[in-house]
C-alpha cells in the first residue's frame, strides 16, 4: 500500500526568517517599539537632509529661558536652543550607533568565523588570545589610549568601541561555526574541494543571521550609551553637540535648579534607548531557533 | 486479580496543550483503573498521549501549555484534578512515584544521590537526617546496588546508567508509594542493563506490593513484565486487556499492526518486515470518525462517520476494544 | 590535580595574555602616543634642547627597545612617578582602598537584589510581578549611568528636594559618615546593575527549571519553593560565579571611574581618569598592567570556585 496515497495534512514549509517576520508582528509590544525607534530615525534623517535642527549651534536665546513656543524646550547657559540640540543630538546618537553596530558586527562575524572555522588551528590561538588581551584591558583607558594614538582624531571614540564590541559577537559566532562545521552540508561543500573562504561566506555565515541581527542590536544600543558615558568623561564627542555633551553641559546648570538641558537630554535618550531595547528583545524572541515549532 | 479494589480509577481525562497551532488534544477522553497488585502498560507510538498520560497521574503536565479539560484521577479515593495545587506535594513521591526515561537528567548533577534520596524521605517519612541517610542506604541495598553507604555519597556522573536508573528505582519506592508510574525506564539502556533493571523491577514490585503502570513503546517489554495492557492511539485508548490475551488475540487492526511490526527472531525470512502504512494523523486536524480509520485495512464506510466507543467485547473476555469491525 | 599546582600552571598560561595587554598598551600609549616633548621645554627651544629631551625620553630608540624597558618596569613593579611626584606605589597603595569601600557594598547588594527578584520573576513566570519585575529592569537597563548618578544626586542630595545624603565628597572619619557618603553612589550603582543582571539571572533561571531533574524534585513531592531556592539555586551558580567574578576587574578600575570623578572621591578610578586627561603615562602604565594580572587572578579563581560547585568539573 503507498503511503502518499492517503491524504495528510501538508505541513506547513516556510524559511526561518518568514517565521520570524510572522513572529515579530504578532508581538504588539516589539511593533510599538520599533514605531518609536522609526520615529526616532526620521528624526535623525531631518537632521541629515537639512530640514531641521540646523541652528543647533546658533544663540538664539538668551541664558536659561524657560520653555516657549519659540524655544520648546528652552535655552541654555548660553542661549542656545535646547529642543534643536537634542534634536540634533538624536541624528548623532544614530551616527555613532550605526557605525559601530555595523563595523563591530562584520569585524565579529569575520573573525569569529575564521576562528570557528580554522578551531585549534595557530590562526585561532592567536584570535582567542587577542580577543582575551583586549578585553583585559579597561575599557574607557582603551578608548584613551586609541584616542592618543589616533591624535584626537574625532573617529577615535567610534574605533575605541568597535575595537571591542567586536569581541562578544566574534566569540558567539566561533561557537556557532565550530557546531555547523560539522553538519553534513558543509562537510560535502568541503569534500568537493569548495575553497574555505567561499564555504564560510556562502555556507556557514548565513546560518549565523540570528546571532548577527541580535548581536548588531546591542552593539547599536551600547554605543549609544557609552558615547554618553565618553562624551560626559571628555574623551567622546570632540565637536558639535551630542546628548552626552549636553549632560555634561547640564551638570553646571541643575545644581542651580535648572533642568532643562538635563531632562531633554535624558528622556530623549531614554526613550530610544527603552524602544530599541524592547524592539530587540521581542527580536531576539521571534529569532529564536528553539521556539522553532 | 479483580478481587483486588482499585488504586487508581481515571475517569475520562482529557488534556490539552495551546500550541502555535491552535489547542491540541494529547489525551481525549481516557478512562481506566489500576489495582492495587496489578502492573499495567501504556502502550504506543510516540505522541500517542501515553507519556501525558502518565505525567497526569502525578498532575504534572505543566500547565500552561498544558491543561486538564475534563475527567478526574482517582488516588486511593481523592481525586488529584479537583485537589488545589499546594495539597501535591505531599501526594507526589508519597502515594504516587514516578521514574522517567533519561537516568542521565532525571537526578541534579550538583548534589549527591544520598542528599537527592533523603530529601524526599524527609519530606515525607518526617526522618531526621541521619536516620533519612540509613533508610536510603538500606534502600540503595534492596535494589542490589553494591556497597550502598560509599555510593551514597557519589554525584549522579559518577554512575553508570543502569546503576543511576536502580538509584531512581530505590528512590522511587523509598516511601512505599501504592502506585509507581515508570515512563520508558529502559529505553535509554543497553540490552543487556535493561533486561538486569527489569528483573529488578519485577522482584520489587512483588516485594513492595505497588501497583505499576509502565508506559513504553516495546512490546517486548510488556510481555515480559505486565499483567494487563492499554493500547493508545491518537490520544484514546483502542483495545486493552490482559497481556496474555492482547497478545494471543490482538482485535483492534491498530494492536495487530503493532504486534506485527515487531522485529523479531523468526522461523523464515519475511519478504519484507511487516508495517503498518501512513502516518498518525496531525493532532490538530483529527477526522471525525475513527483516528486509525486513514491506515486500517479493514475499514468500513461507518468508521469515517463516527469514531467508535471503546466497549467489551463480552462472552466472558476481559478485553476492550474501540472497533466497529474488530479482529 | 592539586589545587596550588592547577594554580601555578594557569598563573605560566596567563603570561601571554599579560605580554599581549603591555604590548598593546605601549603601543597605543607611548609609542603612537603624544609627544610630551614640547610640554617639558620653554618657549622657542633650540635644536639641541629638542634633541636631548628627545633622547631622555627615549623617542630617538627603536620600538623592541622601548617595548623592552617598558617591560622591565612591568615585571618590578616599578612604574615611577606621577606627574605629581608622587610614587605611582604610594598612589595606588592610597586610592585602592578608597575605591574598594566605594564599590564594594552596592557590588554585592546589586548582585544579591537580582539574584533575589530574577528568582521572584521566574517563581511568578507569567504572572503581573513576573512582568512588572522584568519591565523595571527594561527601565533600568535603558537609563544611563550618567543620568541616574545625576539624577540621584539631585533626588537625595539636593536641598531643594530629599537632601539626605552629601552631594558629593568623601569620608571615612566614622562609619556613619562613610554610609552617608557612599549612600548615593551605591544607589545609584545598584539601579543600573540590577537592570542588566536582574534580566541575565531570571533568563538563567528559567532555562534551569526547564531541567529534567527539576520535574524530578516536582514529582517527589518537594515544594516548589524549595525547589527553587534550594536545587535551582545551586544549578545556577556556575554562570552566577562568572559573571560576579568578570566584572570584579572593570568594575574595580571602569565602574568606579565615572563615579569617582564625578563625585570627587579620592579612589583609584578618579586617578586614573585624571591621568587619562593629562596624560600621565606612569600611572596609566600601572593601572593597566595590574587589571591585566587581576583578570588573570579572577580567571584562575573561577575555575577553582566551578570545581567546589560543579562536582563533574575537574581541574584539567
Amino acid at each position: 500500500m503507498n503511503a502518499t496515497a492517503l491524504p495528510l495534512p501538508a505541513p506547513r514549509r516556510d524559511s526561518l526568517g518568514a517565521r520570524a517576520v510572522r513572529q515579530f508582528r504578532r508581538d504588539r509590544t516589539g511593533m510599538v517599539a520599533l514605531a518609536v525607534v522609526l520615529g526616532y530615525l526620521a528624526a535623525a534623517a531631518g537632521v541629515w537632509f537639512g530640514w531641521w535642527a540646523t541652528d543647533w549651534g546658533a544663540l538664539t536665546g538668551t541664558k536659561w529661558e524657560p520653555a516657549s513656543a519659540a524655544h520648546w524646550f528652552g535655552t541654555n547657559i548660553i542661549g542656545q536652543d535646547i529642543f534643536a540640540r537634542a534634536i540634533y543630538s538624536t541624528s548623532v546618537a544614530f551616527e555613532v550607533g550605526l557605525v559601530v553596530a555595523l563595523a563591530a558586527t562584520a569585524l565579529g562575524a569575520a573573525l569569529g568565523a575564521a576562528a570557528g572555522y580554522f578551531a585549534g588551528s595557530w590562526l585561532d590561538e592567536v584570535l582567542l588570545w587577542f580577543m582575551g588581551v583586549l578585553e583585559a584591558i579597561p575599557f574607557y583607558l582603551f578608548v584613551a589610549a586609541v584616542a592618543f594614538a589616533l591624535q584626537d582624531s574625532p573617529w577615535a571614540m567610534q574605533v575605541g568601541m568597535i575595537a571591542t564590541f567586536w569581541i562578544g559577537t566574534a566569540r558567539l559566532v566561533r561557537g556557532e561555526v565550530m557546531k555547523l562545521r560539522g553538519i553534513e552540508y558543509v562537510e560535502a561543500a568541503r569534500a568537493i574541494g569548495l575553497p574555505s573562504p567561499v564555504i564560510i561566506a556562502r555556507h556557514v555565515l548565513p546560518n549565523t543571521t540570528h546571532i548577527l541581527l541580535v548581536q548588531a542590536s546591542i552593539a547599536f544600543v551600547g554605543a549609544i550609551k557609552t558615547e554618553v558615558i565618553l562624551s560626559f568623561l571628555g574623551i567622546g564627542i570632540r565637536d558639535g553637540v551630542s546628548w552626552g555633551l549636553m549632560i555634561e553641559e547640564s551638570t553646571k546648570e541643575v545644581l542651580a535648579g535648572f533642568y532643562n538641558n538635563f531632562l531633554a537630554a535624558s528622556l530623549l535618550m531614554f526613550g530610544l534607548v527603552m524602544a530599541f531595547n524592547t524592539f530587540a528583545d521581542a527580536l531576539q524572541d521571534a529569532l529564536d531557533p528553539r521556539k522553532v515549532g | 486479580m479483580a478481587a483486588a479494589p482499585p488504586v487508581l480509577r481515571v475517569r475520562n481525562l482529557t488534556v490539552e496543550f495551546a500550541t502555535d497551532a491552535g489547542i491540541v488534544r494529547a489525551v481525549d477522553d481516557v478512562s481506566f483503573d489500576v489495582a492495587g497488585d496489578e502492573t499495567v502498560a501504556l502502550v504506543g507510538e510516540s505522541g500517542c498521549g501515553k507519556t501525558v498520560t502518565g505525567l497526569s497521574l502525578l498532575r504534572l503536565v505543566p500547565e500552561p501549555p498544558g491543561r486538564y479539560a475534563g475527567g478526574s484521577i482517582e488516588l486511593a479515593g481523592r481525586d488529584l484534578l479537583a485537589l488545589p495545587g499546594e495539597a501535591l506535594p505531599a501526594i507526589r513521591g508519597r502515594d504516587v512515584a514516578m521514574i522517567f526515561q533519561e537516568p542521565m537528567t532525571a537526578l541534579n548533577p550538583v548534589f549527591t544521590i544520598g542528599t537527592q534520596m533523603a530529601d524526599v524521605l524527609r519530606q515525607h517519612r518526617g526522618l531526621s537526617r541521619s536516620k533519612a541517610r540509613a533508610e536510603a542506604a538500606a534502600m540503595l541495598a534492596a535494589v542490589n546496588i553494591p556497597d550502598p553507604d560509599r555510593r551514597l555519597d557519589d554525584y549522579p556522573h559518577q554512575l553508570s546508567g543502569g546503576m543511576r536508573q536502580r538509584v531512581m528505582i530505590a528512590m522511587a519506592l523509598s516511601c512505599r508509594p501504592r502506585l509507581l508510574v515508570a515512563d520508558e525506564p529502559t529505553t535509554a539502556l543497553d540490552v543487556t542493563t535493561q533486561a538486569q533493571v527489569l528483573a529488578e523491577f519485577r522482584r520489587l514490585q512483588q516485594e513492595f506490593r505497588t501497583a505499576v503502570i509502565l508506559v513504553t513503546h516495546d512490546l517486548g517489554v510488556v510481555a515480559e513484565t505486565c499483567t494487563r495492557a492499554i493500547v493508545m492511539y491518537c490520544g484514546s485508548i483502542v483495545e486493552s486487556g490482559p497481556t496474555a490475551e492482547l497478545f494471543r488475540h490482538p482485535r483492534h487492526p491498530y494492536t495487530r499492526g503493532l504486534l506485527e511490526s515487531v522485529p523479531r527472531v523468526r522461523a523464515e525470512r519475511l519478504p519484507e518486515l511487516p508495517v503498518i502504512p501512513g502516518r498518525v494523523p496531525d493532532p490538530g486536524r483529527l477526522p471525525a470518525g475513527c483516528r486509525f480509520a486513514d491506515r486500517c485495512s479493514r475499514v468500513q464506510s461507518r468508521c469515517r462517520d463516527a469514531r467508535p466507543p471503546l466497549q467489551p467485547v463480552g462472552a466472558g473476555v476481559p478485553v476492550s476494544v474501540a472497533c466497529f469491525n474488530p479482529w | 590535580m592539586p589545587i596550588a599546582q592547577y594554580a601555578l600552571r594557569k598563573l605560566l598560561a596567563g603570561i601571554p595574555l599579560v605580554i599581549g595587554v603591555t604590548l598593546v598598551s605601549f603601543a597605543l600609549m607611548v609609542y603612537f602616543g603624544p609627544d610630551r616633548t614640547y610640554e617639558l621645554l620653554g618657549k622657542n627651544p633650540t635644536e639641541e634642547q629638542i634633541a636631548e629631551v628627545r633622547s631622555q625620553l627615549g623617542y630617538d630608540r627603536p620600538f623592541a627597545e622601548r617595548y623592552a624597558g617598558f617591560l622591565r618596569e612591568v615585571v618590578t613593579f616599578d612604574f615611577g612617578y606621577a606627574a605629581t611626584g608622587e610614587p605611582v606605589a604610594t598612589l595606588l597603595a592610597r586610592t585602592v582602598p578608597v575605591s574598594l569601600l566605594l564599590i564594594l557594598p552596592g557590588f554585592v547588594l546589586g548582585h544579591l537584589v537580582s539574584l533575589g527578584l530574577a528568582l521572584l520573576a521566574a517563581y511568578w513566570r507569567g504572572r503581573v510581578a513576573d512582568r512588572l519585575i522584568m519591565a523595571l529592569a527594561t527601565v533600568g537597563m535603558s537609563v544611563s549611568f550618567v543620568i541616574v548618578m545625576i539624577g540621584f544626586q539631585i533626588v537625595f542630595g539636593s536641598s531643594d528636594w530629599l537632601g539626605w545624603f552629601p552631594v558629593r565628597g568623601w569620608s571615612t572619619d566614622s562609619v556613619g559618615e562613610y554610609l552617608r557618603y557612599i549612600a548615593v553612589p551605591t544607589l545609584a550603582t545598584m539601579f543600573v546593575a540590577i537592570g542588566y543582571d536582574t534580566r541575565f539571572y531570571r533568563a538563567l533561571v528559567a532555562e534551569e527549571m526547564t531541567r529534567d531533574h527539576v520535574r524530578t524534585a516536582r514529582a517527589y513531592g518537594i515544594p516548589e519553593a524549595r525547589i527553587f531556592t534550594r536545587n535551582i539555586l545551586k544549578n545556577c551558580l556556575i554562570p552566577v560565579i562568572t559573571r560576579v567574578m568578570f566584572s570584579i576587574p572593570s568594575v574595580a578600575v571602569g565602574g568606579s571611574l565615572l563615579i569617582e570623578s564625578y563625585f570627587g572621591i579620592p579612589g583609584v578610578g578618579r586617578a586614573t581618569y585624571e591621568a587619562i586627561i593629562t596624560g600621565d603615562q606612569p600611572v596609566l602604565k600601572a593601572v593597566v598592567t595590574l587589571t591585566a594580572i587581576l583578570f588573570v587572578l579572577v580567571v584562575i579563581l573561577n575555575d577553582i570556585l566551578y570545581r567546589v560547585v560543579d562536582p563533574r568539573v575537574s581541574l584539567e
